[in-house]
């Protein structure tokens, strides 16, 4: 695709609705001087009972200004609604990447999804979200349930304007998202929770948005408000959810840069350049490692205070230096950090690493998972003396597959990583 | 009164800095008021092979493990010399 298609592509807010954020770079200039946010999305979803497919399907699409998702949701559950599904949102986001407008796109999916032979009906419903880093964001439904928007932690509903589309009526919404505010979109799936068993009504909308200004923490990232009303939505299917159900949500987070120093550069003569670039850093700054703490408390001057306390008895105590957020030892924390940011990306666990012990393991692990949005790594290839110890299974390659793997899971979140290695 | 720094950089944490400190802060009720002391955890004391690395204020430092600490707490810390 060319860079001009994507300018056009990052307009579709405007052309069809008349959000007055320009193309590309004349946003990325207003961004600074507006707001410039990181856009935190997540999405998860619950296949029907006894179904290996969902028939909701999520694309999101990011771009260097902006963040486009789709929700489409299938006719029917199964094989059939997730065909739909996929097709809708592959053709809604490509199209809308490449610069289309809203009614071709709309003409395109109606014409193109194959008809049920039962139903005789062609048919997705879907939702197309677009945010840009400054906030202003622009929302489309056909046929799901109107999203919700989150001031802060309080659910309020936006002001939709009606329009009919290619013979199809949709609702469009235009708002400005402040930081900590966030758009919670959802299929029917989760109205329908608990519909004839639980609740003879199913999940209406109240209770929705009361059940978020509940649960919804200040600082719940997208993914544990996704998760969090999901959740619910399958105890009140009792395990055994009637349709396919998604949430996705996304959260205007603001910029956090932190820097994390580990191991002593390989020429000591970079040692001050390195504690420099630390110590410059904007956001929070971390250390690791017992012999590169030391050389920053030399550098700096500051006293390297260490705790005696185990919180965790598997994780060396952290220790504390005026100007740094954290002080910890190297390779066991690490790894440790490793390992649970790898359980919190993988599981669908409620438990936030902030409610978990204080060691220093957890701390990197919520700092760089809850709250980073873009993380520099300072990598030392000095050998440590203890690497050369036979009875310890530490090496320097271990060090750097533990920072890799960090890095993969923080990309995949949709954050930011450099890696220096000095 | 004396201070015990105990090293809980990685090789040491390793070999047992965990039940070392545990065990030196148990003692310490039991250590006569003349040879008192105080436990601090410290970050790499640079003798990581012959870990886990302690030092007594300034002093030397010297290795002690899970199992011997008992005997330094009796020989080296409430020794008259200390």
């Amino acid at each position: 695709m060319t860079e001009a298609a994507a300018q056009k592509g990052a307009t579709i807010g405007i052309r069809t609705a008349g959000i007055r954020t320009a193309s590309g770079q004349t946003s990325r200039r207003r961004s600074q001087i507006i707001a410039d946010f990181h856009l935190d999305i997540a999405f998860e979803s619950l296949n029907k009972q006894g179904e290996e497919l969902c028939g909701d399907r999520v694309e999101i699409v990011r771009q260097d200004d902006y963040v486009l998702a789709v929700l489409a949701d299938g006719l029917g559950s199964g094989v059939k609604a997730n065909i739909l599904a996929t097709l809708t949102s592959k053709i809604v986001a490509t199209m809308l990447k490449a610069g289309a407008q809203l009614d071709e796109v709309v003409e395109t999916v109606a014409s193109t999804l194959p008809v049920c032979r039962e139903r005789q009906i062609a048919y997705s419903t879907f939702s197309i979200l677009q945010v840009f880093q400054t906030g202003q964001g622009y929302v489309v439904e056909f046929d799901n349930p109107s999203c919700v928007r989150l001031d802060k932690t309080r659910p309020v509903d936006l002001p939709a304007k009606q329009r009919v589309i290619a013979g199809k009526r949709i609702r469009e919404y235009q708002f400005t998202l402040k930081a900590g505010d966030s758009i919670v979109l959802y299929s029917d799936g989760v109205v329908h929770a608990g519909v004839g068993k639980l609740l003879n009504m199913g999940w209406q909308r109240p209770e929705i948005k009361s059940f978020l200004a509940r649960s919804v923490q200040k600082d719940s990232s997208a993914a544990s408000i996704s998760r969090i009303l999901l959740t619910t939505v399958d105890c009140l299917y009792q395990g055994e959810p009637g349709d396919d159900a998604t949430v996705l949500t996304l959260k205007a987070c603001p910029r956090l840069p932190v820097t994390l120093m580990v191991g002593p550069p390989v020429d000591a003569a970079k040692d001050e350049w390195a504690v420099h670039e630390l110590m410059q850093s904007p956001g929070k700054r971390i250390v690791c490692g017992g012999t590169t703490s030391q050389i920053v408390s030399r550098i700096t001057r500051e006293t390297l205070e260490v705790a005696l306390d185990f919180p965790d008895p598997a994780v060396p105590p952290t220790g504390r230096i005026k100007g740094l957020d954290l002080v910890t030892e190297g390779i066991i924390t690490l790894s440790r950090a490793l390992e649970k940011m790898r359980q919190h990306a993988a599981t669908s666990s409620l438990d936030r690493p902030s409610q978990q012990l204080q060691d220093g393991a957890s701390q990197i692990a919520q700092i760089l998972l809850e709250q980073a949005t873009e993380v520099r790594f300072l990598v030392g290839r000095a050998l440590n003396p203890a690497h050369q110890n036979p009875d310890l299974p530490l090496d320097l390659s271990l060090k750097l597959s533990v920072v890799s793997g960090m890095a993969e899971i923080l990309r995949s979140q949709g954050k930011q990583v450099m890696i220096d290695y000095v | 009164m004396k201070t015990v720094y105990v090293c809980i950089g990685s090789a040491c944490h390793v070999k047992g800095s965990y039940p070392v400190i545990a065990e030196l802060t148990r003692l310490q009720d039991k250590t006569p008021p003349e040879h008192a002391y105080e436990i601090k955890a410290v970050f790499c004391l640079g003798h990581c092979t012959r870990a886990v690395s302690v030092r007594i204020d300034d002093g030397p430092v010297q290795t002690v493990s899970p199992s011997t600490v008992t005997e330094f707490h009796r020989s080296v810390l409430c020794a008259d010399r200390s």
